[in-house]
């Protein structure tokens, strides 16, 4: 009997066990101000129900709930085990009680540092972002392990410094230096780390800017390049090599030349102030210093703005890297207290991912009760949003009890195997999780795909065998059983009334337990298990 | 102003007499316009591409008697205008339904970055997600409910930049079905391909036959109602599509397509039993079931032992005679085969890889990285066979005349499918973008 089945028999047949759990009382103060936050978030979203006539989804059951922010946090469905100790829990406070355990949980270190690195290398060549992903999240991790406040994460990432960072070619050195990769990345040119600087920290797209003034938005392609002046010291190593040259820098260099024309700029802040440029300074130290700044109200509307993204499917600003003048935000007031409260208090990630977890407007249900909910800009109900890879990967792992062979995180070899493969076949061309967009590959290899096949294999699946055997189970807990291990609630008695006859004739084939890997193989399948709800 | 209704076969005319007073920009949308309103010129594409970067010299563009030249003898093809490389006879039936574009004058020499110019028509820049010309092409000219996916891609070999094989911001929806999946340089001359060319996963596992997978895909089915109708909105929907798609591909005679077996074991010698040869007669086969793109890899081939690329930076006289070989008989015998069954005039073939190779042969007998000057080829439906387009020098080392950019190149694709090449896609940086650069001209000298 391996551990699942051990597993399970916890998860499944102890339904009565609660385990007395402590809560967070340790940090009550905080508490307080997260509540005053989620108060107001919800207050400043209700208004916009008011002004369009909207009545909004009621609050999610727990079940919802806990898949909802295991899948947010911890990057994966919550096991069974998981979701029992949850319903089970009686305290007032037990979601945000949770929400604290998983965000001092490894799965929420995991998921995040995925989460950046997919921001942070560029998705276009991913041969290459498959070669430098264990760098960064390398160099991730203790960022995020640590709740290390993000201003200053994106202070050392800009002020790193550059030139002796080893061999590009050896990921595991420990001299590496995986915040260089950013420059790297960027194939250590000028232009391509300002735009991705801008893009990523501001929340402004100066891309178009580069080659001519921007034909919307108020950026000159002069702007763009005083910009891109900051990184004017970036240069590749050795240039014939791209992305896998190492980058250098002349850190005191603040001039550059416009391509095509006779004309050099300065470095100049996109807000048209000039640096006070002290004997010596760093040019990238410089920036850094404005950029990151509490005063910077881009800086922290952009950080506000992704996070809020990552937990709405959608941006109050969307696309959530794009906050022009040109594409206004659906709540403004509710992005500058967002933006303020990261200010406040100190860029703290953690802080802000509690109040919004908090509020009742991320709580609410995702099912439509009315047709005045169905845009999402409103938040009156949750969107769904389609898994990254890792989290479909991971999530099927849970489902399934599938154990693959541990591989030690930031090795370059586990870009093999198993988990590899399905990465490469899910991955997503479109980082709209809204509007996310299945493949004909993908649906048959979730069809009839080996992996799929051997977790919904009578002979083959430790989750089905444990089910299967156990003698003092009635074919409807056998079904809630499975329900509960793919999509983390019990069935609904409708369900009850298609499924059951079904289990009962043994399918097509007569045999009960092939009928209930069907259900299972269905399960696996459904919408409601593909997407965070 | 409404401007008058010529037909585009005026307008080249009008054009190339210089009669109109339009500016280039000016007749491109004008014809584009009056292309997308055909709906019969609608044709199928055929994509060979040659990962690697093929050598122009020895292929399309010879240059006898000159010491860059190597060792291979021009021939004569169908055309009295066109000459090839000796090692393509087979083609050279076919001189008269081909034109050698000389003229490619790109900008990128890295592999990986030119590789994504030339199947996206852009450099790699920013976060902007690039859809490949397949995707393009299968957003323009497939249709939803056809049970065969609108873009196959048969064996790519994808190391290079998988990003440029994928549908970029159009989204899933428009990814290639992708059979013979490639990850190595070299495809083996063994008997795997029969494997590889088939559906992955389109078998049922083990253990379930059809009437338990119907009963399966029932349950599901009843499953998803409820959800589905409690969370209206676009992702379940495409989540919902590409299930429908793929269980009829499980389901219907379309999967057939794939079964090579039902061709006759002369015709599939006749393309070579191997994984490039089997792919174009794959390729026809799509082609016959209203396929709107197919894309066929060419990268390298192990013999013996011996390896052999398109990126030949040595021994490329080997190399590419042996590339030919595979080539040759592959791409004539598709052409022979697509004629007989009435389908070339409706089919557009286009040849090439990322970039052509140097001229001068390098000290290892091969040849280098070349973006300068080089060659791709149109062949097929929409095309006025017959000519070169473009000039080298004696040397092959510069454009002469017309030099050809990526856009005009793609462009020019775009017309001959009855594409609207200017036509704008949002993109997932929330701007516009056009299937060609605005800046393209199409080659219209080689359109029909």
């Amino acid at each position: 009997m391996g551990w699942f089945r051990l597993h399970v028999c916890c998860g499944f047949l102890l339904l009565s066990a609660t385990l007395g759990r402590a809560g967070s009382p340790t940090e009550a103060k905080p508490l307080d101000e997260v509540a005053a936050l989620a108060d107001r978030i919800d207050r400043l979203v209700e208004a916009g129900y008011d002004a369009n006539d909207v009545t909004p989804a009621p609050l999610a059951d727990d079940a919802e709930f806990v898949r909802r922010v295991y899948l947010d946090l911890a990057g994966r469905i919550p096991h069974v085990s998981e979701v029992h100790r949850f319903l089970d829990e009686n305290a007032p406070n037990k979601r945000r009680a949770l929400v604290e355990d998983l965000l001092k949980s490894p799965y929420y270190v995991n998921h995040f540092t995925n989460v950046w690195r997919a921001l942070l290398l560029p998705q276009n060549n991913d041969q290459q972002v498959r070669f430098f992903a264990a760098q960064m999240e390398n160099w991730l991790r203790p960022q995020i392990l640590e709740n290390k406040p993000y201003d200053r994460m994106v202070r050392d990432l800009l002020t790193t410094s550059l030139g002796n960072s080893g061999m590009a070619m050896r990921p595991r050195n420990p001299a590496n230096n995986g915040a260089a990769i950013f420059y790297q990345v960027n194939e250590s040119k000028p232009e391509n780390v300002a735009a991705a600087t801008s893009r990523l920290f501001l929340g402004i797209k100066l891309e178009c800017a580069q080659c001519h003034d921007h034909p919307f938005a108020s950026w000159s392609r002069n702007q763009f390049w005083q910009f891109a002046a900051f990184y004017s010291g970036i240069r590749p190593q050795q240039p014939q090599a791209g992305v896998f040259s190492q980058s250098l820098d002349e850190p005191r260099k603040r001039e550059i030349k416009i391509p095509n024309t006779e004309k050099t700029v300065q470095a100049r802040f996109l807000d048209g102030t000039n640096p006070k440029w002290e004997e010596g300074a760093s040019s990238r130290a410089v920036l850094a210093d404005w950029l990151t700044s509490p005063k910077n109200p881009y800086f922290a509307k952009a950080i506000a703005n992704r996070l809020w993204g990552h937990f709405f499917g959608i941006g109050i600003i969307e696309p959530v890297d794009d906050l022009g003048e040109n594409n206004p935000p659906s709540h403004p007031e509710l992005l500058d207290a967002l933006g303020q409260a990261m200010a406040d208090h100190r860029f703290d990630l953690r802080f802000l991912i509690r109040a919004i977890t908090a509020s009742r407007t991320y709580q609410r249900g995702s099912r439509s009760t009315d047709p005045s909910q169905d845009d999402p800009r409103l938040f009156a109900r949750m969107s769904l949003k389609g898994l990254t890879p890792e989290q479909i990967f991971d999530s099927l792992a849970v489902a399934t009890g599938y154990r693959g062979t541990p591989v030690a995180p930031g090795n370059f070899n586990r870009f093999n195997g198993v988990r590899a493969d399905f990465l490469t076949k899910f991955s997503n061309g479109s980082d709209k999780r809204t509007e996310y967009q299945t493949s004909i590959l993908q649906a048959l290899s979730l069809m009839n795909g080996k992996f799929i096949a051997d977790a919904t294999s009578v002979e083959r699946s430790e989750t089905l065998a444990a089910l299967v055997d156990a003698p003092f189970l009635n074919d409807r807990q056998r079904l809630d059983a499975l329900y509960l291990a793919a999509l983390g609630r019990p069935m609904r008695d409708r369900e009850v009334s298609r499924i059951l006859p079904y289990l009962d004739r043994g399918g097509p084939s007569g045999d009960k337990s092939r009928a209930l890997a069907d259900v299972f193989w269905a399960l696996l399948n459904s919408s409601e298990f593909i997407f965070n709800h | 102003m409404k401007l008058p209704r010529l037909s585009r076969r005026d307008w080249l005319r009008l054009t190339a007499a210089g009669v109109t007073g339009y500016s280039m920009s000016g007749w491109l949308e004008t014809l584009a316009a009056d292309v997308a309103q055909h709906p019969t010129r609608k044709r199928s594409c055929i994509l060979l591409w040659m990962t690697g970067g093929p050598s122009q010299m020895d292929t399309f563009d010879l240059k006898p008697g000159h010491a860059n030249g190597g060792p291979f003898k021009e021939i004569r093809t169908s055309s009295p205008d066109l000459r090839i490389s000796e090692h393509l006879p087979q083609l050279a039936k076919f001189g008269d339904r081909m034109a050698v574009v000389r003229s490619m004058s790109t900008k990128e020499g890295e592999h990986g970055r030119a590789t994504f110019l030339l199947r996206t028509g852009y450099q790699p820049t920013g976060p902007i997600q690039y859809p490949s010309l397949g995707s393009l092409v299968a957003k323009e000219l497939g249709s939803d409910d056809a049970p065969l996916p609108n873009f196959v891609s048969i064996a790519p070999a994808r190391f290079f930049n998988s990003a440029a094989y994928g549908p970029g911001f159009l989204g899933p929806q428009y990814a290639p079905l992708i059979v013979g999946d490639n990850n190595s340089f070299f495809q083996n001359q063994d008997g795997t391909y029969e494997q590889a060319l088939k559906v992955q996963d389109i078998d049922l596992p083990n253990g379930v036959n059809r009437a338990h997978a119907e009963a399966r895909i029932d349950l599901l089915q009843e499953m998803e109602g409820d959800f589905l109708a409690d969370h209206p909105g676009v992702a379940p929907l495409s989540h919902r599509t590409a299930y429908d798609r793929a269980v009829k591909l499980m389901r219907t005679d379309a999967n057939k397509a794939f079964n090579l077996h039902e061709e006759s074991p002369k015709l599939r010698d006749r393309y070579g039993r191997n994984l490039f040869g089997q792919g174009c007669l794959l390729a026809r086969r799509l082609v016959e079931r209203g396929v709107p793109f197919i894309e066929v890899s060419l990268a390298g081939l192990r013999e013996n032992n011996m390896f052999f690329n398109w990126d030949s930076h040595q021994q490329n006289f080997q190399a590419v005679r042996k590339l030919s070989e595979i080539l040759d008989p592959a791409w004539g015998t598709l052409m022979e085969d697509l004629s007989v069954r009435g389908l070339l005039d409706s089919t557009l073939i286009v040849w090439m890889g990322e970039f052509g190779r140097t001229p001068k042969i390098n000290g290892g007998q091969g040849r280098d990285h070349f973006p300068n000057a080089w060659s791709t080829v149109l062949a097929g439906g929409g095309i006025k066979g017959g000519q070169a387009h473009g000039k080298t020098s004696a040397d092959g080392t510069k454009v002469e005349t017309r030099p050809t950019t990526v856009s005009d190149f793609l462009a020019t694709i775009c017309l001959a499918l009855g594409i609207d090449p200017l036509k704008q896609n949002n993109s997932n940086v929330g701007r516009p973008i056009r299937i060609a650069d605005k800046a393209a001209q199409p080659i219209k000298e080689i359109l029909l």
